[in-house]
């Protein structure tokens, strides 16, 4: 009787607190350990130019992430919005290989077949103020010799050999930024218009999107 | 099948239903669809699950670094060369099939869910053929079937089923597990919503509210990308919402690709109908109805799915597809129940 309807009520409550309580204690467990680079995050290869055309045209299927080589592309899981589950690359977790698999599986217009040395998901700028072979005149070399574009891409400077000067031929795959060596980073893949070499000083001092400030 | 009754009026109501079970077996080959679909739901799921791991196995052995691998990535890596290293030879044979549900490639054939290209056309405004024709193979099943995707693919009606047997035991177990009735009509009020906004803000806005594309591609983060996203939750509120408010009922009242389907296979032209002559008015096939239509009332309109449940459990076999681009009106109580007999002056 009495006692009997309030086990019943006691269990119905005990039910619904710890169902409701359940996704919180998910989105605990969802929750990132280590926060994501925001300023790192750079285009697919082929990717449409204007990324309000890309979030129009990309569906969130995934596909790209799940042909990719190297895993590189990862997705904007836990971003709600219009980027929600649009794909990016973080070139100092895991670098763009550029072998086009991406371009050929995506079902619509986001990615469109491009050739190698026609991508464009930015171009690689070096801060000279961060390199050691341009600070102290150390020997490295590491981004000249994993360029997948050779010379035309990133170079030695004239009569010297360990410091890198990026060409024109670039396409910001990002191979460079994954295994450069020096922990601050001074390899770092913007957009085109901001140049291949990083400004400093009064005036300039910008925090761009990608770009370190100092 | 059904003897001659006359001979028998003296006998009770329970006693009726007793004989009449007894000797009426179902024998129609059509029961056995509801496992097929089963099979057919596993089969989807399963494979969800196991390209990623697939994938995961490519990149490894793409990176040629078995040595630098962690015990738990060498144990991913060796038992999936165990499944797959009798069908193929080399790793990137495997790309044959990929992606999921939303959006997937199967044997270089692109697939793609039509509430996608619908959404991507209304973001974008454009028509980009070689995507839209991805979807012409689900249009064309749905023109035929209605809501099959609903019940035979869909990664998410797994799940949901087996949420539905869970409100059942927990409903058995006392606890209050609502079957609310709401209006069938919210869902399209959601597709069109989800369309005006898709068109207004230039983004494909249903991606993250179905649950089919949500369960495909949080099989793959989980798996591949190292963690749920946050569809996981969205997800989770949706099983909540089938146990606390209504029956299936994220897929009856909420879901826009159901709305979809639903507007598509409006006309289609295989159906379930009635046979009223076999019918015996047990009424289990309204019982075992997730969706909630009314088969006994020949009442199954365009949200059917065809899960064939009903098929499944109906004793006297009353029940089959019909070539029809229309549901028969009411054919009034079946001939082999109460009301029928007592309507023709029977005693019984």
């Amino acid at each position: 009787m009495k006692r009997r309807s309030f086990m019943k009520s006691l269990t119905m409550g005990i039910g619904i607190i710890s169902f409701g309580i359940l996704p919180f204690f998910m989105g605990r467990l969802l929750r990132p350990t280590i926060k994501a680079h925001e300023s790192n995050r750079i285009p697919l290869p082929g990717a449409l130019k204007n990324i309000e055309d890309f979030e129009r045209s990309c569906i969130g299927c995934g596909l790209c992430g799940e042909v990719c080589p190297p895993r590189c592309i990862q997705f904007h899981k836990h971003d709600g919005g219009f980027v929600a589950d649009t794909p990016y690359i973080d070139p100092v977790q895991k670098s763009c290989t550029l072998c086009g698999l991406c371009m050929e599986v995506c079902p619509t217009d986001a990615l469109t077949v491009t050739p190698v040395r026609e991508v464009d998901m930015g171009v690689a700028q070096i801060d000279r103020a961060a390199c050691y072979p341009w600070v102290d005149a150390g020997v490295c070399g590491a981004c000249v010799s994993i360029c997948p574009l050779g010379s035309s891409a990133i170079d030695f400077e004239f009569g010297n050999f360990y410091r890198p000067i990026v060409n024109d031929k670039c396409v910001g795959c990002g191979q460079c930024v994954e295994v450069c060596p020096e922990p601050s980073l001074p390899i770092n893949i913007v957009r085109r218009e901001l140049g291949t070499v990083a400004q400093h000083g009064i005036g300039v001092r910008k925090v761009e999107r990608g770009q370190r400030g100092f | 099948m059904y003897t001659n009754t006359t001979g028998h009026t003296s006998y009770t109501k329970i006693q009726w239903v007793i004989m009449e079970t007894k000797d009426l077996h179902a024998t129609s080959k059509l029961r056995h669809l509801n496992k097929l679909r089963w099979l057919s739901l596993s089969i989807v799921f399963i494979m969800l699950v196991l390209l990623p791991f697939i994938h995961l196995y490519q990149t490894y052995e793409a990176a040629h670094a078995y040595d630098l691998l962690t015990p738990t990535e060498k144990l991913i890596s060796d038992t999936v060369e165990g499944l797959t290293s009798p069908f193929v030879n080399e790793p990137e044979e495997l790309s044959v099939v990929k992606g999921n549900t939303w959006s997937g490639t199967l044997f270089g054939l692109k697939l793609s869910d039509p509430l996608a290209v619908v959404g991507q056309v209304m973001a974008s405004l454009s028509l980009y053929w070689p995507f839209i024709i991805t979807a012409f193979i689900p249009v064309i099943a749905t023109l035929l079937f209605g809501r099959i995707y609903c019940g035979w693919i869909c990664p998410a009606t797994l799940i949901y089923e087996l949420n539905d047997s869970l409100a059942a035991w927990l409903r058995k177990a006392g606890l209050p597990v609502s079957r609310r009735k709401l209006d069938r009509r919210i869902k399209y009020v959601v597709l069109a919503v989800g369309i005006v906004l898709s068109m207004y803000f230039g983004a494909i806005m249903f991606g993250s509210i179905y649950p089919p594309a949500i369960v495909g591609r949080e099989i793959y983060y989980a798996i591949a990308l190292g963690g749920f996203g946050a569809g996981a939750v969205f997800f989770l509120l949706t099983l909540l919402f089938d146990l606390m408010v209504s029956r299936r009922g994220f897929c009856r009242y909420v879901c826009p690709g159901g709305a979809l389907y639903s507007i598509l296979g409006r006309y289609r032209i295989f159906r379930i109908k009635r046979n009223v002559e076999t019918c015996n008015d047990c009424a289990k096939c309204n019982v075992v109805c997730q969706f909630g239509l009314d088969p006994l009332q020949d009442n199954f309109g365009m949200e059917c799915n065809n899960c064939t449940a009903c098929i499944a459990v109906c004793p006297t076999d009353a029940l089959t597809f019909t070539v029809n681009t229309k549901d028969v009106p009411f054919q009034g109580p079946g001939h082999l129940g109460h009301k029928y007999r007592k309507d023709k002056g029977d005693k019984t």
